[in-house]
């Protein structure tokens, strides 16, 4: 071994030291949150890994930033073979990969090393230029770290360049040219130097390159770039793309004996994977972009929530580091150990903007789930505080009472159907008939009378297609959905629990309804209640009857619409429901044409009325509606779409504000109107 | 401050009552209960003055009802309230002042420095119960209360009158019936509803003397129609004017 | 044969409506049993007999006026004693009172110092072998409860505007009488009477309520709304949410959902299209008016009469209209 073999096996051991310290203190930190099980369906986590993780599926939904990003994270995957080849000439100088490999192995080794430096620098290029020139919107706004962004990608570029300048140099000092496709390029630059030059430059450029290597593994466990090393563990044992039902709540033990605390206010309320979520984060803003309350000028910035949440971790967990066990805090530190997530790190206010829309998580390149922290978070201020926008209070009140989040009589509720001829289940009952589906019809559908219109549409549907189906009719209560949404989950179970005994009680199999949200509810989440049911939207119902020409319909006439379909978040993000409205709307208006908004499908923009947001007031910032409103309408459209009455209200609101006279109609209504009195399918 | 606040068990309204068979009472099938608005008021207003003293004192629910006013006095401690107190009965009399009667004998002896009552209790719409308790047990009384400042052992409160208030001041102990507009009950967070499960509830059967009120039948009033459409521009003004002034009396 | 003894209610020294109601109740409950004296109890700081000719009026055989300036204002504990004392007489067989604020809270008090029952707030009345049998609303007045009420005297309180005042003149008999107890050594003393402003009623407060919606189109047409509200003199303008969300109104004046709750005597939605918002808020309104252009507006369907007409065309009319309605009645 020679001297600088021994200085360098000194650096590096005392990196490695230094890293594996700070690779402890991380993992003991995450342990101060709870316990979950994550470890559950393997082969979808490693199918989440392979998709989301190494093929880059998330980041690539920006085309550019996200394939610049890419090249650099396949760069890095591929260049870590040359990484250890260097780490082991520290140790070995005269140490490559050909003592080792095959011939045919080692070629294509070097030619990816030579290629994917280019591949790294190029958009490392292109980011720094991004950051520093272009500045978009996304980057800024919230305090977030843009400094260390440009400092790591200085770190990265130099990484490329003198490890481009090792392969050129040692051509020049007589190394094999095989396979040397990038730097025998370069090799020109380097004709003035004599090979003894040449092999300064490289070793110099070496022991630059080594170092910044073990210097960058150490400046990451600190920094917003801790995404390197952890956003891939998180996508295994994230579940924002499964296992388990797209957007279910975390289900929550309500007569646990000894539970003291129901949601969170602190960081060891949440899970361990709420905190890794903290330490994926690399501030990119995607989430933030995306946010309806956000883009509207609320306070609530998604990225925030994680970011604030890894700040508070760090706060806390080092303070209890500095006291130690058994140690006692001074005043200060006890200061720091009485504050809380909740009100000192992340405000009332940005949580109840949350319209639950799902767009962050969705957007999110490495699966963190936004959305869980905001509704722990929920969970405790209502549960443990009764903290809530005031204006929340009747609806949790008339839910408790009336079965609604509005005051209305439940002998009401099938009102819609008088001289309709549609039996209720206890109705079949009596009869000893039965039915192939219960139809829900959900509050909005019993109660509100614009959306009443859309019951009566769609029950004329399935009485077109005689299909055998039945209401509850009075026995019909809320699920509880909204209050679980607004974080007051005694409520929800309360009024679940209720709802599945009913369905149950009439050995209900198979449920339509036309409200995404009672649809996800019933789906998605009663099973975490044990009640099993097969329940499906109204557009898919209708998509299929259509399919299957039992709907007699009239498509030949009617005049050429451009009609515009807005996605609900329910629906969609929650659901993966895009093609099912859009299909049935051409299959009723063959003549029409769908267009589509800037932001639809999967990157929708919510009406603004999840999450309880219909319940509350919208007094910062432009209302979430009228956006959404007005790039429904700016497509030209002669009539506006949805599958959601809650949507129905937001965007007729939005349009009527607008001034504008264009039509809003739910899908069944739309295909209500196509059909044939009296029709018979062929 | 030891306050006691008198709560009742109604149904919720927001439903079709139906008259039972012999035309004498509301059928209780399928109706669901709850604590008395007005009456959470008064608890929002009790808790809200023990929490005003430093939380030194004592607030006690007490229900005249069925066996299952227990439910609703549990909802008030997981409010906040100490303990409660069931008066028992499966028939309370339409009778005010026996209700009042077997009320005061329950808060004679407790030492009260406030007694609160609702303004009115939703079902009976007797509102005269907190009054006459005040009567029989000699307490100065001010209904229709939705402001309250109290000042060692005096008070000032502002009372609700139609379109009008009065400032009245009056020393304490005293009893007070609570309207709309003094507070906004807090709902009970989840753990208020674990702690209230472990609070003191005591069940004490209620006494009744004699009855003078008895309600002899019971009827729904007749069904509001759709509106009746008057016309399509002020020509209809006229006959608005007229109908408002002698079917609905509101002119 | 039987004789009434009636409260006759008085706000900041003047006789309010709902005493003549209340003598004209008592004359019929007199008529009912037979034919008695009605007996008008009229308190009052000095100067307050003046008002006794009004009651005579009405059918008042006879004014106790109770002149003292401990009843200037308010004063219940003094009140309910000399009622009570009155009552005790035997001279009576019925005492009578409005149920009104002061009226709900006096006469508890005196059934309870007699020891006797107490039926309030009755729509109807009648005697039935010497029982007084009356109508009284329940459970948020979605039930009508006959109530029967023996023994003697008997305490009763009738609904405001339930009993329309008529007039049955009589000679002024008036006979001054003294409080029961010291007027000054009231426990509660009313220190101040608040009378509401006529042009800036409360929502909650206001027994007529002008709502406005987005079919108003501009916040500068709320001046309509203004101007019938004005009209009525007891009135106060709301708005839907639509409205406040626009910043046309304040946020405190949004009935609905996520505003107030209300139920006045008479609603009148102007240009109000009926959100499940807006209607969960106000639909418990005694009497509801419509004026709006779409005749499929849900809110024709909860309320008792509609105009499907153009508001700028209508309300002005209904304005004036309503100014001299008021200007006669």
């Amino acid at each position: 071994m020679s001297p600088s073999n021994i200085v360098f096996a000194i650096i590096l051991v005392v990196a490695l030291g230094f890293f594996t310290r700070s690779a402890q203190r991380l993992n003991r930190w995450l342990k101060i949150g709870r316990d979950e099980n994550r470890t559950d369906h393997p082969d979808v986590r490693t199918k989440n890994l392979l998709l989301i993780g190494l093929a880059q599926t998330k980041i690539l939904r920006d085309p550019i930033g996200g394939m610049m990003h890419a090249l650099v994270f396949w760069g890095f995957c591929i260049l870590a073979l040359g990484t250890v080849e260097i780490l082991i000439q520290g140790l070995y100088t005269p140490f490559t990969w050909d003592l080792l490999l095959p011939r045919f192995l080692y070629l294509p080794y070097v030619v990816s090393q030579e290629l994917f430096a280019v591949f790294v620098l190029i958009p490392v290029a292109y980011l720094l230029y991004r950051r520093l020139v272009i500045k978009p919107a996304r980057f800024s706004g919230d305090p977030v770290h843009g400094g260390d962004a440009v400092f790591i990608l200085s770190m990265i570029a130099t990484l490329m360049v003198t490890l481009l300048i090792i392969f050129a140099a040692d051509l020049r000092t007589g190394a094999s040219p095989d396979g040397r496709i990038v730097s025998s390029l370069l090799l020109p630059l380097f004709g003035g130097l004599t090979p003894e030059s040449a092999h300064t430059v490289s070793r110099v450029s070496w022991w630059i390159h080594a170092v910044l290597i073990l210097y960058f593994l150490n400046h990451l466990p600190g920094s917003k770039h801790l995404h390197v090393l952890t956003s891939l563990i998180n996508v295994w044992f994230s579940n924002t793309s499964g296992p388990g039902r797209l957007g279910a709540m975390r289900p929550m033990d309500l007569e646990a004996e000894d539970a003291e605390q129901f949601g969170a206010s602190d960081v060891e309320h949440l899970s361990w994977k709420n905190l890794l979520d903290g330490y994926s984060c690399t501030e990119c803003g995607r989430c933030t972009a995306v946010c309806p309350a956000n883009i509207t000028g609320k306070l609530l910035s998604p990225r925030m929530i994680v970011v604030n949440t890894r700040a508070r971790l760090t706060e806390k967990a080092s303070t209890l580091d500095a006291i130690g066990v058994g140690g006692t805090a001074t005043a200060e530190q006890q200061a720091v150990l009485d504050k809380n997530l909740l009100d000192d790190w992340i405000t009332e206010e940005e949580l109840w903007a949350c319209t639950s829309c799902r767009a962050c998580v969705q957007e999110c390149p490495v699966s963190i789930d936004q959305l869980d922290i905001i509704n722990e978070l929920r969970r405790d201020l209502v549960l443990m505080e009764s903290r809530f926008p005031e204006e929340l209070q009747p609806a949790l009140t008339s839910l408790e009472r009336n079965g609604s989040p509005w005051a209305f009589s439940a002998s009401d509720r099938a009102q819609w159907a008088e001289g309709m001829d549609i039996p209720t289940m206890a109705e079949l009952v009596e009869r000893g008939e039965k039915a192939d589906i219960l139809f829900w019809v959900g509050c909005m559908g019993s109660f509100d009378d614009r959306s009443k219109k859309i019951t009566v549409a769609f029950a004329r549907i399935l009485q077109a297609a005689n299909v055998r189906f039945a209401i509850l009719g009075q026995e019909e209560t809320c699920h509880g959905d909204p209050a679980r949404r607004m974080g007051n989950e005694y409520l929800y179970q309360m009024l679940a629990k209720g709802v599945i005994e009913t369905l149950d009680g009439y050995a209900v199999k198979t449920i339509v309804t036309f409200c995404p949200h009672c649809f996800h509810q019933m789906g998605n989440e009663f099973p975490d209640l044990g009640g099993n049911y097969e329940v499906i939207h109204h557009t898919e119902y209708i998509e299929r009857l259509l399919a299957d020409g039992r709907v007699p319909l009239d498509t030949e006439h009617g005049e050429r619409l451009k009609v515009a379909y807005h996605d609900s978040c329910y629906l969609g993000r929650y659901n993966d429901i895009y093609d099912a409205p859009r299909t049935a709307l051409k299959r009723a208006l063959p003549i029409m044409e769908l267009v589509e908004p800037p932001r639809t499908k999967d990157r929708g923009l919510c009406c603004g009325a999840g999450g309880g947001r219909m319940w509350m007031e919208e007094n910062v910032g432009k209302r979430v509606n009228v956006e959404r409103s007005e790039e429904l309408l700016a497509t030209g459209a002669d009539q506006i779409a949805v599958a959601c009455p809650f949507c129905m209200t937001m965007i007729t609101d939005g349009v009527t504000g607008a001034g504008s006279t264009v039509p809003v109609l739910d899908i069944s209504e739309v295909i209500a109107a196509r059909l044939i009195p009296g029709g018979v399918t062929a | 401050m030891k306050i006691a606040v008198c709560i009742k068990r109604v149904p919720v309204m927001e439903v079709k009552f139906v008259i039972t068979a012999d035309g004498t009472r509301v059928e209780e099938t399928g109706l669901k209960y709850d604590i008395n608005d007005f009456d959470l008021w008064a608890i929002e207003a009790g808790l809200q003055l023990k929490e005003k003293h430093n939380n030194v004192g004592e607030v006690v629910v007490i229900s005249l009802g069925p066996d299952t006013a227990q439910e609703q006095i549990r909802k008030a401690m997981a409010m906040g309230a100490d303990r409660g107190i069931l008066l028992k009965t499966d028939s309370a009399p339409a009778d005010g002042l026996a209700i009042a009667r077997a009320l005061a004998a329950e808060l004679k002896d407790g030492g009260y420095d406030l007694v609160l009552f609702g303004r009115i209790a939703i079902d009976s719409m007797n509102q005269m119960t907190g009054p006459m308790v005040a009567e029989l047990l000699d307490l100065p009384c001010v209904t229709n209360v939705f402001k309250l400042e109290i000042t060692g052992a005096t008070a000032r409160a502002e009372r609700a009158l139609e379109g009008a208030s009065e400032v009245v001041e009056f020393p304490l102990p005293a009893l007070l019936t609570i309207d709309d507009g003094m507070n906004k009950e807090r709902l009970p967070s989840l753990k208020g509803i674990m702690a209230a499960k472990k609070k003191p509830l005591e069940i004490k059967a209620a006494q009744f003397s004699d009855v003078r009120v008895t309600i002899t039948k019971m009827a729904l009033p007749a069904d509001r129609a759709a509106a009746r459409i008057l016309g399509d521009s002020s020509a209809a003004v006229p006959e608005l004017i007229r109908l408002l002034q002698t079917e609905a009396k509101v002119l | 044969m039987a004789n009434v003894l009636v409260f006759a209610e008085v706000r900041g020294g003047e006789l309010r409506k709902v005493a003549y109601e209340a003598v004209t109740a008592a004359r019929a409950l007199a008529e009912l049993s037979g034919g008695g004296s009605v007996h008008a109890v009229l308190a009052g700081g000095a100067g307050i007999d003046a008002k006794a000719e009004a009651l005579a009026q009405y059918g008042a055989d006879s004014v106790l006026v109770l002149e003292h300036a401990g009843f200037t204002q308010y004063n219940p504990e003094a009140l309910a004693a000399t009622l009570a004392q009155r009552l005790e007489s035997g001279t009576y067989a019925y005492g009578l009172f409005s149920a009104t604020s002061q009226g709900r809270d006096l006469s508890p008090r005196v059934a309870a110092k007699l020891g006797v029952g107490l039926a309030a707030d009755l729509t109807g009345l009648a005697v039935t072998e010497g029982a007084v049998v009356g109508q009284h609303f329940q459970n948020n007045g979605k039930v009508i409860a006959t109530l029967t009420l023996t023994g003697s005297p008997a305490v009763v309180s009738v609904r405001p505007a339930a009993f329309q005042p008529v007039v049955n003149a009589r000679a002024l008999a008036t006979e001054a009488i003294t409080s029961a107890t010291d007027p000054m050594a009231s426990r509660v003393k009313t220190v101040e009477l608040k009378q509401g402003s006529a042009d800036k009623l409360d929502l909650n407060d206001a027994p007529v309520i002008v709502a406005g919606g987005r079919g108003l189109k501009a916040p500068e047409h709320f001046a309509l709304c203004d101007d019938l509200a004005a009209a009525f003199g007891n009135a106060a303008v709301g708005a839907t949410r639509a409205v406040t969300d626009e910043g046309w109104r304040p946020h405190s004046d949004q009935i609905g959902q996520t505003g107030r709750n209300v139920s006045p005597d008479l609603y009148i939605a102007v240009g109000i299209s009926g959100a499940i918002q807006h209607l969960a808020g106000m639909r418990t309104s005694k009497v509801i008016v419509a004026i709006n252009k779409d005749k499929d507006a849900p809110i024709f369907k909860i309320s008792d009469y509609g105009i499907v007409g153009d508001v700028f065309e209508v309300m002005p009319v209904l304005t004036e209209a309503v100014r001299k309605a008021k200007a006669e009645g």
